[in-house]
């Protein structure tokens, strides 16, 4: 592995279906990611379509089986978060992240194809409940006593739910897999020059989530494994009619659960942070305050579970209210950040950076309403209504599936060596945003109008049918914004213009090598300095802002095996003030 | 430097032309049509609040929400304009290779960042917390205490005596004419919530407030309705998913005045020894009515009696597992409780004379388990 004799240029790919299947690599592992999880995004967004196509207008028209809508909304839940959205933001992690620390691939690339192929048997299993009598429909939040097994239909009888729990338990065990192979990977594959602190910012949130991930998924697969116990053995953990607690699962679920929130955003946030300084030509705004805000976010999110459970009347609230005001405090610190990273920047507007300015604006609000919810006696109106699910959906939706996109059209060029269309994109996005809006905007006013979530059906008199049928026609104009992405991806890798290695004027290594890049990744690596190693190379010459420029040393170019963590010399950096033109 | 040409039209000056185009759309679509739009701005603003508080806790958690609500708006304006200020101000021109300058971070900012937040979410804590203490009061001595008993799909409502112990009166018309929580104005009243079989959640939209209930533990809250609320009704609903009944778990809350209160809760508590046992030495039934309960609802959607006459009433409950009853109303209340069955399981109720008129039965479980009783 010392020296490899590829050349960039030359394509080392077998072809055909028996590589993809039985391939080892992180490039195509992770695009075997992203298009696993598009798939059941494409799917879960179905199921979420027929939910709003039921609460367009009162009355139950579509879905008279109510059960059959439990089973939507259920479904819709738990495939975008375990199928959609953390496997999409792994499936990025696991193409870029060895790339951009300069590695030939991840540290267990057989691991690594393992805990993806455990994904879409997880899923096919959770689905398959559709074809025996009914999948889980006791949320996603799957709380007991409804999801035990007891006679008589009225909790979850039958093979759906106990498929639901063992899908669950396969794709925990395949995130947990994961998580290890991205911590030895990143601790131990770096490239000669690449300390901790010249990471890209990727790599961090890549790297505080696979902590989350190792510490957090666990704990779940453990409660799952009881309530599957409770319903095929007999066993009573949670249920109260027979001596359990059925509050000890939503402790168990949410100690999970919510650091699972940031394990769905940090990602995301850490494509932003690529993005941003790429398209605005200026460095990430205080590189070292975002990695210490990551690092907050991540410990803080373990001590504030118990805000999903202040009305159980089970829970010591002040504290936990204090810990969830406490979280938006490191979260302000990466919003404004983010916005003077743009500050007197040169921004280009292209599709990456829409993406990503609605992840800053639409994540601003997911964040800023998180505040009412900590907020107990305000949460107390607030809980379980639709006030929630607009919450949840400008966190996850407008956060991450925006900033998902956002890394889309930045790193497709990467990945197929061709460009997305850029109408195309705008296109997408505009009807996108709007659509988003239109849906989930209108969500908190029904909310705070008293609309519970999870009913079927509301009555004529509520006063709720303009804003219902509003979320209904946002919720179909989103569908309708992934036409223009699928035809353009379709059409860009046919007859997209050749990308380059170098697109956008990229920051970080990947941009170094070949799109796509070969199988062992670099022919050669460049000298890092910094945390922008091809800024520097590109503008080392010429700018007095950049690093010093260092000459090509042949003699790290092979791929690196030893992880070289000597802190190198950095040069004052030249201060320089605005030109006026 | 790479040489990609990036000569496009500035789609930002694009986007803003297209904005300010629709909004003056809308203002000349709202001035043809006549719409009056102070008035249509007033109510989108008003509907970023929750609806108007029934309850002194309530009213408690409205004031509370209303600082958030200003501190949120506040920092929404500021960042979100700042993101969009920054857009329009900072676009590269086309052909503009110069690098902006490359700063790179600010202590002082970041510092400041940090802290002003700190200080914000410290204060909106210790706000939330004081508002807390008041919200989750709880009397030493209420004036009133009711058990809400929630089940798979249905509430009912135990009146306990002044004790708080013994059961004085149970609403088991969670809804409608005669039925629903009747609660006084002006004082304070102590829920119990209790739920034999999965969590369900007690949501009145109008109390700003809920609580679930959680079998295995018996959750309590306290609230006092408004004097000026006397006279209303409000709707409540199970705000916790339960099942494939869910969204049929409403109930109402009547508020009354305190001494209307006192004369209702004496006329029901002095009708319910009166109210017909589920089995007595009566004369024989001038006539039985087959009822079955399967799959949650009831095979017959009308049923007929004869008037002044007892009947019977046949119940072969055929839900393995789930308990079924079947209980008369009218408008002015409950006239008959039957015995409760769990399936597979027959009951035969004997009931009462009742005299000619229009009556709804239901199951006192199931909310959807409804069906019209012709007395004639």
């Amino acid at each position: 592995m010392a020296t490899t004799t590829l050349t960039p240029a030359a394509s080392a790919y077998r072809s055909g279906l028996y590589e993809w299947l039985t391939t080892t690599d992180h490039k195509k592992i992770g695009i075997l990611y992203i298009v696993n999880s598009f798939i059941f995004f494409f799917l879960a967004g179905v199921l979420a379509l027929g939910v709003r196509a039921e609460l367009a207008v009162p009355g139950l028209q579509l879905l008279t089986d109510e059960h059959l809508y439990n089973q939507l909304f259920t479904m819709h839940g738990t495939a975008m978060l375990f199928l959609f959205i953390i496997p999409m933001l792994a499936g990025f992690a696991n193409y870029i992240v060895p790339l951009q620390i300069g590695a030939p691939d991840m540290a267990f690339p057989r691991i690594n194809a393992l805990s993806f192929w455990l994904l879409p048997l997880g899923g096919i299993l959770m689905f398959s409940g559709f074809l025996t009598g009914g999948t889980a429909a006791a949320g996603w939040t799957g709380y007991p006593p409804l999801s035990e097994d007891r006679p008589g239909g009225l909790a979850s009888s039958g093979p759906g739910m106990d498929l639901w729990l063992t899908g669950l338990i396969l794709i925990g065990t395949a995130s947990i897999l994961g998580a290890v192979n991205f911590l030895v990977t990143i601790f131990k594959m770096r490239a000669p020059g690449m300390t901790l602190f010249r990471m890209p910012i990727l790599v961090w949130t890549a790297l505080v989530t696979a902590v989350l991930v190792l510490m957090a998924t666990p704990v779940f697969t453990s409660a799952l494994i009881m309530l599957f116990i409770d319903r095929n053995y007999g066993g009573h953990f949670f249920d109260p009619a027979t001596g359990g607690n059925a509050i000890l699962w939503q402790n168990v679920f949410w100690f999970y659960s919510h650091p699972a929130v940031y394990v769905m955003v940090l990602p995301a946030m850490g494509m932003v942070s690529e993005i941003l300084p790429v398209f605005s030509r200026k460095p990430l705004f205080g590189y070292k305050a975002f990695i210490f805000a990551t690092a907050g976010i991540g410990a803080l999110g373990f001590s504030v579970w118990a805000h999903h459970m202040f009305t159980t009347g089970s829970v010591y609230l002040p504290f936990f209210s204090l810990m969830t005001f406490l979280i938006a405090v490191p979260t302000g610190v990466k919003m404004f950040n983010w916005i003077f990273t743009m500050w007197r920047g040169k921004l280009t507007l292209s599709t990456p950076l829409l993406f990503a300015l609605g992840f800053l604006s639409m994540f601003l609000i997911g964040g800023i309403n998180g505040a009412f919810s900590a907020a107990v006696p305000v949460d107390f109106a607030l809980h379980d209504t639709y006030w929630v699910v607009a919450h949840l959906h400008y966190v996850l939706f407008g956060g991450s599936v925006f900033g998902v996109f956002a890394g889309v059209y930045y790193w497709f060029p990467k990945m197929t060596g061709r460009m997305l269309n850029e109408t195309l994109g705008k296109v997408q996005f505009v009807l996108m945003f709007i659509g988003f809006n239109l849906t989930f905007f209108p969500m908190h006013v029904l909310g705070l109008q008293g609309m519970p979530r999870r009913i079927a059906d509301y009555a004529t008199t509520a006063g709720w049918n303009e804003l219902n049928l509003a979320a209904t026609i946002g919720g179909f104009l989103i569908a309708a914004s992934t036409i223009p992405f699928l035809w353009n991806v379709f059409v860009s890798l046919r007859s997209g213009p050749i990308a380059g290695d170098d697109p956008w004027e990229g920051n970080t290594l990947e941009w170094a090598t070949t799109s796509p890049p070969p199988p062992y990744n670099f022919d050669r690596l460049p000298e890092i300095r910094s945390e922008r190693p091809l800024f520097d190379l590109r503008h080392g010459l010429t700018h007095p802002a950049a690093v010093l420029p260092v000459p090509t040393d042949p003699s790290v170019t092979s791929p690196p095996v030893v992880v070289v963590d000597e802190p190198v010399a950095r040069p004052a950096r030249a201060r320089r003030t605005r030109k006026e033109p | 430097m790479t040489s990609r040409p990036r000569s496009r039209p500035a789609p930002g000056a694009i986007a803003i032309g297209l904005i300010v185009a629709a909004l003056l759309l809308l203002v000349v679509i709202a001035l043809v049509l006549r719409i009056d739009l102070v008035a249509g701005i007033r109510n989108a603003f008003d509907s970023l609040f929750p609806v108007r508080a029934a309850t002194a806790q309530g009213q408690e958690i409205r004031n509370l929400y209303d600082i958030v609500f200003y501190f949120a708006a506040a920092i929404f304006l500021l960042v979100e304009g700042l993101i969009v200020w920054i857009v329009i101000r900072d676009r590269r021109k086309p052909g503009d290779n110069e690098l902006p300058a490359q700063t790179h971070g600010n202590n002082l900012a970041e510092i400041s960042w940090t802290l002003i937040p700190t200080v914000i979410v410290a204060f909106l804590f210790y706000i939330s917390w004081q508002s807390l203490n008041k919200v989750e009061a709880v009397s030493l001595k209420p004036d009133l205490t009711v058990k809400a008993i929630a089940g798979q799909f249905q509430w009912q409502f135990v009146y306990l005596a002044e004790d708080g112990v013994t059961e004085a009166f149970t609403q088991v018309i969670p809804q409608g004419p005669g039925g629903g929580l009747s609660a006084p104005v002006g004082r304070n009243v102590l829920v119990l919530l209790e739920s034999p079989d999965v969590i369900h959640a007690f949501y009145v939209p109008r109390f700003l407030y809920k609580r679930d209930v959680v079998p295995g533990q018996v959750n309590r809250f306290e609230f006092r309705l408004n004097e000026d609320e006397a006279g209303q009704t409000f709707g409540g609903q199970c705000a916790e998913l339960c099942g494939i009944g869910h969204r049929t778990m409403t109930f109402e809350v009547n508020a009354l005045g305190g001494a209307e209160f006192d004369t209702w809760l004496q006329e029901q508590i002095d009708k319910a020894p009166a109210s017909p046992g589920p089995s007595g030495s009566a004369p024989p039934p001038a006539a039985t009515l087959a009822l079955v309960a399967s799959g949650i609802v009831f095979d017959q959607a009308t049923l007929s009696a004869p008037a002044d006459e007892p009947f019977a009433i046949d119940l072969d409950n055929r839900d393995a597992g789930i308990p079924h009853d079947v209980a008369i109303r009218n408008d002015s209340g409950l006239v008959f409780n039957g015995q409760d069955v769990t399936g597979p399981g027959k009951v035969v109720d004997n009931v009462p004379p009742l005299a000619a008129g229009a009556y709804t039965f239901f199951c006192t479980f199931h909310a959807n388990m409804t069906g019209t009783l012709t007395v004639q």
